[in-house]
């Protein structure tokens, strides 16, 4: 019994102390990523960008379809700002430990490496849904972006599992980031791939086949088809099928993250090549 | 060896130099090729109802995307680049004028960027097979030699205001898109609100977008063409003519406050 009582305790102090490195790696990294921004830089970077963006590929649209189809090119674009969160946020919050000289001291430290990986994707899920929020304000600002027969919540859902998703793909990049000097080059590359395979601007049906393949295993792709049928006025049941694949890709892009993270821990201490780029 | 010569030498050198850093540079590479090419790619999917000439609209609007991207990154970067790597006093402490250094730097730059044309065209017309026809073929050769002598005139400006405004290189990102939009690089400014098309008749990269799309096309008559190269030549003249004042600003700046390797100022 007293066995138990311990084991219980122990337990205990585990998850409160893991869940302690959770929350403050998640706010420590955050606050560093974006300390040498001043209020009006981010604010510029958070709402003025990601209007510029949309404004660009609905005009796009508007010269190619001749009519007005922005709804099409709001959702798909605003969804998108997830992905910038998730995969320049998370990426440069993993990849930034190296550059700043803080990754012998994190792989150092006794902390729980799962709590301590996974936090470094919290509070850009929580920024990135704040960019998604933003890019459907300016579509009902500027282009008269209809929501009025959107379920409010299945949207809500929709919008955190596509960012926790895209997370997963930032946090694979970050640890990619520990081992290339060009992280921006792959970065950057992805994100413009999304733009293409996730369906955000070009439907995917209409992609040849082998794109489609790849449009399929990219986070992103379910969760802008699911934003569009809820805007249209689809039920979350009609969703979920949808909705479920994309939280088993974000699981699956995350699991992998961190075994990586672990892989590039192991290395870098048996070579010494934890701080040569 | 009398002026013009010693400056064309610093120039050329600084081009040399420049070229050489940026074939190692990941995100240059980013900007000039695969950047475009995906744009070019991403365009031809959405504009591909809009008729015959549209493949060849699509290479020169996605090649400009990538002029406008690594002037703004890497023309704009010219002198803080040399502030991060601490030889920025050295070069302002040599008898070699700066402007003509920076201009060679940003020279370097435009001229690699134009890879993503020749990328975007390769892509298009070799890997995806699409008919490519330059309409006028020779004012198209003008047009791009006028376009890299105005961006990197406008490369001169951008540079300075690196330096000349603290939150300048912070905002950069907001720049980007907003210069395809108002410079019609892949669809016209007549579908934008009326009020933005004086903002798009005094950015040079619309002049050069919009005579390389004429001379591609064949959409715009010689007369016309030759206009759009006044517009550039005129634009490149100001801001050199700007852009001495602006150094002499930088220079006695740096001298009275001794900022000139603070990283962030």
């Amino acid at each position: 019994m007293l066995h138990w009582i311990l084991w219980g305790t122990d337990m205990m102090e585990r998850i409160s102390r893991n869940t302690r490195i959770f929350f403050e790696g998640a706010f420590y990294s955050y606050k560093a990523l974006f300390r040498w921004l001043n209020p009006a830089t981010y604010l510029a970077s958070k709402v003025l960008a990601p209007l510029t963006i949309m404004i660009f590929f609905v005009f796009i649209g508007a010269y190619a379809s001749g009519s007005n189809n922005a709804s099409f090119y709001v959702i798909g674009n605003s969804l998108i700002f997830a992905a910038s969160s998730g995969i320049f946020g998370v990426t440069m919050s993993v990849g930034g430990e190296r550059w700043t000289g803080t990754l012998p001291y994190l792989f150092g430290c006794p902390a729980n490496r799962g709590a301590m990986f996974i936090g470094r994707a919290f509070m850009h899920i929580l920024d990135g849904m704040l960019g998604v929020f933003i890019g459907l304000g300016w579509g009902i600002l500027l282009f008269k972006l209809d929501l009025s027969q959107a379920n409010p919540l299945a949207l809500l859902l929709t919008i955190l599992v596509t960012t926790f998703s895209t997370s997963g793909l930032g946090l694979l990049m970050g640890c990619l980031s520990l081992i290339t000097r060009n992280v921006m080059l792959v970065n950057n590359t992805v994100y413009f791939a999304l733009l293409i395979f996730s369906g955000a601007n070009i439907p995917v049906e209409e992609l040849p086949a082998w794109m489609q393949v790849i449009a399929n295993g990219l986070p992103l792709t379910r969760g802008v088809a699911c934003a569009r049928t809820i805007i249209a006025g689809g039920s979350l049941t009609e969703i979920m099928p949808l909705l479920k694949e994309e939280l088993l890709i974000g699981i699956i892009l995350t699991i992998l993250g961190y075994f990586l993270f672990k892989v590039f821990e192991i290395q870098a201490k048996k070579l010494g090549t934890l701080d040569i780029f | 060896m009398n002026q013009v010569q010693k400056n064309l030498r610093v120039m050329l050198l600084a081009f040399e130099v420049e070229m050489r850093q940026n074939l190692t540079d990941g995100f240059v590479i980013f900007g000039i090729l695969i950047q475009p090419l995906l744009v070019a790619l991403m365009a031809l999917w959405m504009l591909k109802g809009k008729g015959p000439d549209y493949a060849i609209f699509v290479v020169v609007g996605s090649g400009m995307t990538g002029l406008w991207t690594t002037l703004l990154f890497n023309g704009g970067n010219s002198i803080t680049g040399e502030r991060w790597t601490g030889t920025l006093e050295p070069l302002v402490a040599s008898p070699a004028s700066l402007r003509m250094i920076i201009f060679g730097k940003v020279l370097a730059n435009v001229a690699q960027s134009l890879g993503s044309m020749i990328g975007s065209y390769l892509l298009i017309s070799t890997i995806l097979g699409y008919p490519l026809t330059l309409a006028r073929p020779a004012l198209f050769a003008v047009s791009l030699l006028v376009t890299v002598f105005a961006l990197v005139c406008f490369g001169l400006i951008l540079a300075s205001f690196f330096i000349l405004i603290p939150d300048f290189a912070r905002m950069v990102n907001t720049l980007e898109f907003p210069i395809y939009i108002l410079c019609g690089f892949l669809f016209p400014i007549a579908l934008l609100p009326g009020w933005t098309t004086p903002i798009s008749y005094l950015l040079s990269p619309y002049w050069a977008a919009q005579a390389l799309h004429g001379a591609a096309q064949g959409t715009l008559t010689t007369g016309q063409i030759l206009a759009d190269w006044g517009w550039m030549l005129a634009f490149s003249l100001s801001y050199i003519l700007i852009s001495g004042k602006l150094y002499q600003v930088i220079l006695r700046k740096a001298r009275v406050d001794a900022t000139l390797d603070i990283v962030g100022n």
